[in-house]
Formats: structure tokens, C-alpha cells, sequence
């Protein structure tokens, strides 16, 4: 697998069709993975592809927008791909897509690599990226188990007062250092909302309330268009449990549009669109 | 010979300063070590390489009021906690604050920390098995250095050896029975020494080593506010139904908009911010004052908790090893 990616690195590069391959290299640890970015051959045996190869590279795109660039995505991060480039932050032309078929990434920390697979691996549906100009990997046939939501019907379940305190726990460790924004790739303002001045929507006060302000709005903004690769959830430094929130939204988008983001390249977020037919949720429609 | 306090002398001695002092100690907080207040010894958490977090927040905290004034009544400075004790502090941690009194305890002096750290006792605890990710000993400090605290706890067998560093710990231990011991301080593998010399980056570090490293940064705050000795801030005033406030939080250097509230981005690339991150952290203190006062004590923080794995002692490495990209010419 990790030759077919070396080869087609190798063959970009060197034809100048891509000035740089974003990929995955071994971390600091010696066990995990951290992203790569090869500019020149020489570069191109530090590359790796294996379990521990989670981060989602596909905001690094957004750096380079006018430059010709290839990709390792996996399923997940293919998606997100389609996100942009349905929103038009990217352009086609400009991006060689690496796919690889992917069985599910190991839950990683600095020096820690899990047995088990990720959260979002155990329910993923996708295994082949919905998008790709080369295909690494066999195709992975194991039958797709049907989208489930239980961890937000988990929380669900619980009463109102023992969800408020549930979240008023997981804000208060909240350090806002927005690493949860910065790794998204759905979250390419040039202005960020928490940075505006005026009017000051989120406070710079470290407070449960607030943070609980910032950690909404960011879960709305995404809301039809977060793919679930977890990236929030997994470089939080206090391991607030972002998923869920996210996953609610996707749960209600869902039911509302019968829409999952990122599954083509031309589709647009079901709340940047109008159509008169479709349900609104609060109510019903009315003629 | 040392002096040694039983493990039990311990707890009922601490129990006992609980009743005029607050007492910070790490605890357990879901999978972290966090200082946090404690109500009794028991909460204290012994087992763990390092908290997630410094004790920097004690003194520094990520959020406090300057100034408050409701309808013209002014209210009194944000209260300060008289009788502080930090317990368990490493010795990096420790040594971070002592990098910190240059910065915000000497000249420019900062009146909030000032206040906090002349009231406040620290009560170390020596590293018995250092991290894959501590490199204490490069930044010139130990796993069983104490000379930046007030009383050093050891972890022997039966105990801990005791030694009080200044007269602050000598006088809050004045009473505490102590059992002399002939047994020598158990031996700790310190971390390896990177080897690469900081005063090499003052020489021209070439632009494109920092864009490269740069490439993957995604300017999250992370590497900042983990740091014992990060100490930048954002301030503003807040003006509701009468209150005013003036507002200081922890800031990144990293961030894009650091330094707009100047009117200007002094650093516009993520590349420039690195590179001012690192000359912060290793050269720009020891030029001014010295060896010793690299900004960085070796706590490997932000190497376990950076998303893309942005490693402070790959850098201090490269700086030796000459890598390629490092010199431009």
C-alpha cells in the first residue's frame, strides 16, 4: 500500500504535475503518525501509511489553494474534501487526490497507540473514499452496518438537568485554545466568530458559559456539513467529548433533509439551500 | 543523613495545614492530573509523570478581572489567596516559576502574580520515573532539583526525604516529626541530555527550516497554555448596565490575530510565529539574562499534547545536527 502511495508521490513530483504530497510520516514517539509535507524526492521514503494515520490532512489544503497539491485522504477525509470543494474553497484542478481504502484508524495520543479502533471507525459506513483521482488499496468489502446515533440517544435519555450538568462539566475544563477549530476543515473563516470584536459574540472570559457559547456555535456552523472525522474530538487537549454535539446535528440533519455531507463533490449543505418541499422541523410546512 | 517523613506523618501533617492554609495538589480529574484544591490528603494523586497542565494557573490565571468598578464604587483588586500552598510540584514546574518572577516579578512587575507568589509556598515532589517526553536535564534542571522550591519531598520506602530549602519551608515544617535515616536518596534515571546548542539559533536560521516545520502547525493555542512559562495575555474592557471591567486572558502567540489589538500582525505567517516561539523559548531569555533562564525547563507538555506532533526537542536537535534546512546561504 504504502509503495503504490511512494510511487504515485514519486511520479507527481517528478513530472511537476504537484509542486508538494501532503501524507503521513512517523511521529516524534516512534509509533504514531504526524502529517508530511514532501517537496522534493528525497522526502518521499519518510512516508508511511498505517493505522495511526487519523489526522484528517485536508485542512492543509486551504493553505495552498493556487498550488498544485496531492493528498492521502482516507473515506472520511475524502469527504471533507467534497465539503470544500462543494463550497468552492478549493480548486478541482488543483488537487490530486490520493484515496486509500481504509478499515478504520487506532485511537492515538503522543507515544500511545490503542487496540481498538476509533469511535468513528466502529460505525463508519464508508470504507473507499467517495472521491479520488488514484486508488490505493484493495476495496474493502465487509458489509456497511447501518448509521446508528446511540451515543447521542444515550445522552439523550437522560434528563434535561442531568444533560445541562453533564456539559457544564465537560466546559469547565475548556482551555479555548480553539485547536478544535483549527483542525477542522469545515472551519475556514478568515474572521473567526470568537474573533470578532464588534459586537463581541463569545467573550474572551474563560467561563463554562461561555465556552459553552463558543462550543455551540462552533457545532452549528457545522451542522450539515461536518463529516464526523473527529478531528476536534481527538487533538482537544482535555478531551472534551465534541463528537456528541456534532453527531447531533449530523442525527437531525439527517432526519430533517435526509442528507449526510460529503458524499459529492457538487452537493451543497442542506442549510445553505432552499427547497420548498423539504420539511422544516419546528412545525410542519405549511402552503 | 537524611531526614524522613512517614508516608502517615505526611498525611496528618498536611491535614493539619489545611486548617489555615489552601492546599494545591494534583488530583485525579477523569483520565488527568490536574492541581486542583484539595479538602483532605487522600485526594492527592501520587502516581502520574506529570499534570496536564502547570501550576502556572494558580499564579497566572487564564482569566482574571484587572479592574471592576460598579457605579463608582470601586471594588477592592481580585482577591489573592492568603495562605497558599502548592503541593507536588515538579521540579520543571517549579523552575518555570522562577523563569516567570523574570518576567512579571522583577521589572515589569505585575502586581496580581507578585502578590500570589510571595504568598505562596511550593512543596515539590522529586520525578521517580521521568517521561518518554521530559528533557529536564537539557534545560539544565533534574528530576531531584530542588532549588527552586521551598521544601523537596523525595519518595523513599517508609516515606520521604525532606529537605528545606528556604526558610519559608523550614518554618511551616518547624514542628513536624522527622526520623533521621542512613538510607541514600533512591538513584532516578534522569531524561537524556539533547544534545544542540540554543545560542546556535541566534545565528541566521534559515527561513524555509520554519515554513517547513510550520507546514503542519494549525495555530491552535494548545503549545501555549499547556507551557509553565508561557505568560501572554489578551485584555479587554467590558462595559454592562454600569460595571466596568477590565478583563485579562491567557493568549497564544500563535494565533493569527496576535498582536492585532496593536493594530497591526507582527507576525503574519504561521512560520514567523514559530520561529518567534522558539527564539522565545530558547534563546531570547538566555541572551538577556543569562544561562539558566531558557524559557523552556523541559516539561515536554506541548510535545505530548501538540496534534501534529510539533516537537520542541527536534528542534533543539536539529540546531546540532545542522540539518539541511537550518542555515541559509
Amino acid at each position: 500500500m504504502i509503495q503504490q502511495i511512494k510511487e504515485k508521490a514519486k511520479e507527481l513530483l517528478d513530472s511537476g504535475a504537484v509542486s508538494c504530497v501532503i501524507g503521513y510520516e512517523r511521529a516524534s514517539d516512534g509509533l504514531t503518525a504526524r502529517p508530511l509535507f514532501v517537496y522534493e524526492a528525497e522526502d518521499i521514503d519518510r512516508l508511511i501509511f498505517d493505522e495511526t494515520c487519523t489526522h484528517n490532512l485536508v485542512k492543509y489544503l486551504l493553505n495552498r489553494k493556487d498550488e498544485p497539491t496531492a493528498i492521502v485522504v482516507k473515506p472520511c477525509d475524502a469527504r471533507a474534501l467534497n465539503v470544500l470543494l462543494g463550497e468552492k474553497q478549493l480548486r478541482r484542478e488543483n488537487v490530486f487526490i490520493i484515496g486509500v481504502t481504509c478499515p478504520g484508524v487506532v485511537k492515538t495520543g503522543w507515544n500511545k497507540k490503542g487496540d481498538e479502533l476509533e469511535a468513528r471507525c466502529q460505525v463508519c459506513t464508508q470504507h473507499t473514499p467517495p472521491i479520488y483521482d488514484f486508488l490505493v488499496g484493495e476495496p474493502i468489502e465487509e458489509p456497511s452496518p447501518p448509521i446508528t446515533f446511540s451515543d447521542v440517544t444515550d445522552l439523550e435519555g437522560k434528563s434535561a438537568a442531568e444533560r445541562a450538568s453533564f456539559w457544564a462539566e465537560q466546559f469547565e475544563r475548556c482551555i479555548r485554545c480553539y485547536a478544535c477549530r483549527d483542525v477542522c476543515p469545515g472551519c475556514y473563516c478568515t474572521e473567526c466568530q470568537v474573533e470578532q470584536l464588534d459586537p463581541e459574540w463569545v467573550s474572551i472570559r474563560f467561563t463554562p458559559e461561555e465556552n459553552l457559547m463558543w462550543h455551540v456555535m462552533r457545532a452549528f456552523h457545522l451542522a450539515g456539513r461536518c463529516i464526523g472525522c473527529n478531528e476536534c474530538e481527538r487533538v482537544c487537549p482535555v478531551n472534551i467529548p465534541l463528537s456528541l454535539l456534532n453527531r447531533k446535528l449530523e442525527q437531525e440533519v439527517s432526519a430533517l433533509f435526509d442528507f449526510q455531507a460529503g458524499l459529492a463533490d457538487d452537493a451543497r449543505a442542506p442549510l445553505a439551500t432552499f427547497k420548498k418541499d423539504e420539511k422544516l422541523g419546528i412545525g410542519e410546512w405549511h402552503e | 543523613m537524611a531526614r524522613i517523613i512517614a508516608k502517615k506523618d505526611l498525611a496528618s501533617w498536611l491535614q493539619e495545614l489545611l486548617k489555615g492554609h489552601t492546599i494545591i495538589a494534583p488530583t485525579s480529574v477523569g483520565e488527568f492530573t490536574m492541581f486542583r484544591p484539595i479538602t483532605s490528603p487522600e485526594e492527592i494523586a501520587f502516581d502520574f509523570d506529570n499534570t496536564a497542565l502547570s501550576p502556572k494557573e494558580w499564579f497566572f490565571p487564564k482569566a482574571e478581572s484587572l479592574i471592576t468598578q460598579d457605579n463608582g464604587d470601586k471594588e477592592p483588586m481580585p482577591q489573592v489567596i492568603d495562605k497558599l500552598v502548592i503541593f507536588g510540584i515538579r521540579p520543571c514546574d517549579a523552575k518555570g516559576l522562577t523563569v516567570l518572577d523574570k518576567a512579571l516579578h522583577g521589572t515589569p512587575f505585575d502586581a496580581l502574580y507578585s502578590q500570589r507568589r510571595d504568598r505562596a509556598i511550593l512543596i515539590g515532589v522529586a520525578c521517580s520515573k521521568p517521561g518518554p517526553q521530559c528533557f529536564c536535564t537539557t534545560m539544565g534542571s533534574a528530576p531531584d532539583d530542588a532549588s527552586n522550591v521551598d521544601i523537596m519531598l523525595t519518595e523513599v520506602d517508609d516515606g520521604y526525604i525532606v529537605e528545606t530549602v528556604t526558610k519559608k519551608g523550614q518554618e511551616l515544617m518547624a514542628n513536624v516529626p522527622l526520623s533521621e535515616s542512613e538510607s541514600p536518596p533512591p538513584q532516578v534515571a534522569p531524561p537524556a541530555v539533547i544534545e544542540g546548542t540554543t545560542e546556535a539559533m541566534t545565528e541566521s536560521m534559515a527561513e524555509r527550516y520554519w515554513s517547513r516545520l510550520a507546514d503542519r502547525c494549525l495555530h491552535c493555542h494548545i503549545c501555549a497554555f499547556v507551557c509553565p512559562t508561557c505568560y501572554c495575555t489578551q485584555t479587554r474592557d467590558y462595559d454592562s448596565q454600569g460595571t466596568v471591567e477590565q478583563l485579562r486572558c491567557w493568549y497564544s502567540c500563535q494565533a493569527q490575530g496576535f498582536t492585532c489589538i496593536a493594530g497591526n500582525t507582527l507576525n503574519p505567517t504561521k512560520a514567523d510565529r514559530m520561529r518567534h516561539r522558539f527564539y522565545h523559548k530558547l534563546p531570547y531569555f538566555t541572551d538577556q539574562l543569562g544561562s539558566g533562564y531558557a524559557t523552556c525547563v523541559g516539561c515536554g507538555r506541548c510535545v505530548t499534547a501538540c496534534p501534529v506532533n510539533i516537537d520542541i526537542r527536534e528542534v533543539i536537535a536539529d540546531t546540532k545536527q545542522r540539518n539541511p534546512l537550518y542555515r541559509s546561504n
